[in-house]
């Protein structure tokens, strides 16, 4: 009882101190957001439109162009753009477009009883390989389309009735897609797989764990200041003279710190998910038991500074020291996997890292309660390590 | 039983012995002052006791529990005042009591009672809600006072609790040393200050350089001095000669001198004097002011150290 007792006395002070919004609600906030914009920016120029553009100057717009049109949009490796001529010739004179196809207003006019679909203009370089392609391209839709009339006009001379060309034009042409479908030779656009971003869908799901991590240990700054204040005024010494055992004490201390650590954590994590569309409630459980491990750790170290630290002074010393070290090795900032080898290999023993694992694989990549055990086991290990460090410390300098 | 009973208790500190076999006991409802200079032993000694310390050496009971074989009962019956304001400053009055109340095990109704009881011995049950980084020394010392008694301590333990404040202050803690203790509670009560010793204490252990030297009754110790008056002289000027020709005057038993002052201690004053102002006068020294006390403490410190009871 009596350490729930220094707990709630501990978290009342730190509540009561104003510096303490700051650093445990608002600068955290404020950082996820700032460093999921700094890293959509990134992407978004990263992105390339590798389709041929092609200009589509439609004069005729009619049924036919219209045709024609349709089966253009359908390549995949063709990316048109209806604009008036005089435009279309300055986007390809500024390179923008690789070529500028124009659709006469004849285009289709005497179709029906001389067959002549009438010829349209291909404007490129045919010199260059961009423009062979969209050349090679254009050619076969163009050349389908024709023969679908000229069955068209065909059937109805022989028939006797001009009704019949619309039905054996239509039959054409899906002749023509049947037999595409049939062919032994299929066409794609080839282009090199595109790489995954590293963030997944949502840039926050780098910047809200990575904040996450990195004000947990920010937030020491407030709770490790706690136990060297209670050394400095002797309230430690004052703490140690009644029956309260020195166990009892750690315990009360190192309580509060993990109370603090979690309740940001979770403020963080329920903002993450409401506001910012990261989906850590995809594994509730395992966003609970990967966040009190996180917690568990950060508090140890709280402890562990709060034992050395001689000083207010020293306690910002050291926490700002642990954010920089643990945040820049664990891959808070920017993923391991883009790193140096060397870099890579030794940031993914920090605790940091374990705790980034774990998040990311539950927001990233789509994991479950499984995927978290070996980083909540990593961060335990790493909270024992600092708890008896601490502990041996505390013991050590006595009161 | 006594309440308090300490046998050879020693603690050094590397080459520094701060406690060299220093015994002591006080009665259950006794009032027992160490009194000695700054760094004479007396908060190692207290530390000792209050389990803060672990001794090197001899033994230390409190209510007939060994601070060393059972800590949790010693520590159960024993309230510390500490000498500097071990309070949380961003707390209330209330809040830093209701805190060291449940730190000693009261909860609910009794811990309340027991809180409204203290403030209204500390004389701050109108500033209650007011934080104690507001309050004036006094005020502050009052509350460090009061979280030590809240559960009814047998044994109450304060280090040099009058330190820096001010007489309406100092005044207020020596009566309610004086209140508690007719309650019954046994005060271990540290000091530098001769005049609190002499008014609290039924004995006084006077400690230097780690011992104990004398330890008595206030009567008994001034008795050590016999019935020898202090003298304190200031001097126009220093000056070997007249040190020793007052040395050898007949009826000086002791002379020291510091920050400019003489202070001898003398069988008769009324037949001493006149001898030390024909000295002075032979040497060619003027005497600009005379104080002449009578056996206190502090001639006592003198008479066994040689050294003035001063900071």
């Amino acid at each position: 009882m009596r350490i729930l007792d220094l707990a709630t006395k501990d978290l009342l002070q730190i509540f009561r101190d104003k510096k303490s919004f700051l650093f445990l609600a608002a600068m955290p906030i404020i950082f996820t957001l700032f460093m999921g914009f700094a890293y959509n920016s990134g992407e978004d120029g990263a992105e390339d439109d590798a389709r041929i553009s092609v200009a589509w100057v439609d004069e005729a717009d009619n049924q036919f162009s219209e045709l024609l049109f349709e089966r253009l949009d359908e390549n995949t490796a063709l990316s048109l753009v209806d604009m008036e001529e005089a435009s279309a010739m300055d986007a390809l004179a500024r390179g923008d477009m690789l070529g500028v196809l124009i659709i006469p207003s004849a285009f289709g006019e005497q179709a029906e009883g001389t067959s002549a679909l009438g010829q349209i203009t291909l404007v490129t370089d045919t010199l260059s390989t961009e423009g062979q392609s969209l050349y090679q391209l254009l050619r076969v839709p163009v050349s389908q389309l024709a023969s679908a009339v000229e069955i068209g006009t065909l059937t109805a001379d022989v028939i006797g009735d001009s009704a019949e060309f619309s039905p054996a034009f239509t039959l054409a042409l899906e002749e023509w897609d049947e037999h595409q479908s049939r062919s032994l030779v299929r066409t794609e656009k080839a282009v090199a797989q595109e790489e995954e971003s590293w963030f997944g869908d949502n840039p926050y799901n780098q910047a809200s764990p990575g904040i996450v991590v990195q004000f947990a240990i920010i937030g020491l700054i407030t709770s490790a200041q706690i136990l060297v204040e209670e050394r400095k005024n002797r309230t430690l010494q004052r703490l140690m003279s009644t029956a309260m055992r020195t166990w009892e004490i750690v315990a009360g201390h190192i309580l509060a710190m993990f109370t603090l650590a979690f309740l940001q954590i979770a403020l963080l994590v329920l903002f993450g998910q409401w506001v910012l569309d990261v989906n850590y409630l995809h594994a509730p459980l395992a966003t609970l038991l990967i966040s009190a491990a996180l917690g568990i750790w950060v508090a140890s170290m709280g402890l562990l500074i709060g034992v050395v630290a001689k000083s207010d002074d020293q306690v910002i010393l050291f926490s700002m020291v642990a954010m920089f070290f643990f945040s820049a090795l664990g891959g808070t900032w920017f993923p391991l996997d883009v790193s140096a080898g060397g870099f890579a290999a030794f940031g993914r023993l920090m605790p940091s890292y374990a705790a980034m694992n774990g998040l990311q694989n539950i927001l990233i990549r789509g994991l479950g309660l499984a995927s978290i055990w070996q980083p909540v086991a990593i961060l335990m290990i790493y909270a024992l390590g600092f708890f008896m460090l601490a502990l041996w410390r505390f013991r050590k300098i006595g009161v | 039983m006594n309440a308090i009973e300490v046998k050879n208790l020693k603690k050094s500190f590397g080459d520094l012995q701060a406690v060299d076999s220093v015994n002591f006991a006080a009665a259950q409802g006794e009032i027992l002052s160490l009194l000695g200079p700054n760094g004479a032993g007396k908060s190692t000694a207290i530390s000792m006791l209050a389990g803060l310390l672990v001794p090197d050496g001899g033994s230390a009971t409190l209510m007939g529990h060994s601070v060393t074989a059972d800590p949790q009962a010693a520590k159960a019956s024993l309230g510390v005042v500490p000498q500097d304001i071990a309070l949380y400053p961003d707390l209330s009055a209330r809040e830093n009591l209701v805190f060291w109340g449940k730190m000693y095990g009261l909860r609910g109704a009794a811990l309340n009672q027991r809180v409204d009881k203290v403030l209204e011995i500390i004389g701050l049950s109108e500033r209650q809600k007011d934080r104690i980084g507001k309050f004036s020394g006094g005020m502050k010392r009052r509350v460090n006072i009061g979280a030590a008694l809240l559960h009814k301590p047998d044994v109450v333990i304060m280090d040099e609790p009058t330190v820096g404040i001010d007489p309406q202050s100092r005044r207020h803690i020596l009566d309610n040393v004086k209140a508690l203790n007719k309650q019954g509670m046994t005060v271990l009560y540290t000091t530098h200050y001769m005049e609190e010793a002499a008014e609290l204490s039924d004995h006084i252990a006077i400690m230097d350089q780690g011992k104990v030297i004398a330890f008595g009754t206030h009567a008994e110790l001034i008795k050590l001095v016999g019935e020898q008056t202090r003298i304190d002289l200031t001097l126009n000027t220093e000056s070997t000669v007249i040190f020793d020709a007052w040395r050898n005057t007949q009826g000086v038993s002791r002379i020291d001198a510091e920050n400019g002052t003489v202070t001898l201690l003398v069988d008769d004053s009324n037949l001493v004097l006149p001898r030390l102002f024909e000295a002075a006068a032979q040497a060619n020294v003027r005497i600009t002011s005379v104080d002449i006390q009578e056996p206190n403490l502090e001639s006592v410190f003198l008479h066994l150290t040689g050294r003035a009871l001063r900071d």
